[in-house]
């Protein structure tokens, strides 16, 4: 799965540790979706969609 | 949920009466002179004795240590991934054992046969874990 995370994460200036604690995960779950390790649940998308101030979850994350 | 608390209150209490539980059964054994030397203590009842209050310390360390943990999905994942191999594992060793046992009787002590497979058992799931968490 590829996501946009890094990029709109560093457009709202916000760093891996401060979205793992937004979302309730460890920084290094955060750096796994944004290398494209690990493909997250619906509920941790979503999660994360609102964090990233996003309306969609097609915004953040798209299938290759 | 994406994430929950590594230790819950339910948890930490079930700890503790299983901690008491041993020290208990311990005293018991030890008043009762039951059992011999084992895996390096002079019985069975001082063994479970050292358990015990072994695991109390833990649980009080434990509770005590302020960083919050947090276990998120993907810890899970990869943790039932490590349950798996270490199963297979323990399946593998098992019937190596097995063979190993027919060309020539093994005639270590049942007691510390078990510790060495719950040894080689905990040395498995850490290092399948270390590893999944690297790929995934």
């Amino acid at each position: 799965m590829k996501t946009k995370i890094r990029e709109l994460r560093k457009k709202l200036d916000m760093t891996q540790e401060k979205l793992a604690e937004k979302v309730n995960v460890t920084r290094q779950t955060i750096n796994a979706l944004e290398q494209g390790r690990y493909n997250p649940s619906l509920e941790l998308s979503h999660k994360i969609t609102k964090s990233l101030k996003q309306n969609k979850i097609e915004d953040v994350f798209e299938l290759k | 949920m994406t994430s929950k608390p590594a230790m819950t209150k339910k948890g930490l209490i079930s700890r503790y009466i299983f901690a008491f539980a041993c020290i208990l059964v311990g005293t018991i054994l030890e008043l009762m002179n039951v059992g011999k030397e084992f895996l390096g203590f002079w019985s069975v009842g001082s063994w479970l004795i050292f358990v015990g209050f072994f695991m109390i310390v833990m649980n009080v360390v434990t509770s005590m240590s302020r960083r919050k943990k947090i276990i998120d999905e993907r810890m899970e994942k990869i943790g039932n991934k490590a349950s798996r191999v270490t199963f297979v594992a323990l399946v593998l060793t098992a019937f190596i054992i097995m063979v190993w046992d027919g060309i020539s009787p093994i005639t270590i002590p049942y007691a510390l046969f078990m510790s060495h497979l719950i040894s080689w058992m905990l040395v498995v799931y850490v290092v399948a874990y270390k590893i999944l968490e690297r790929k995934n």
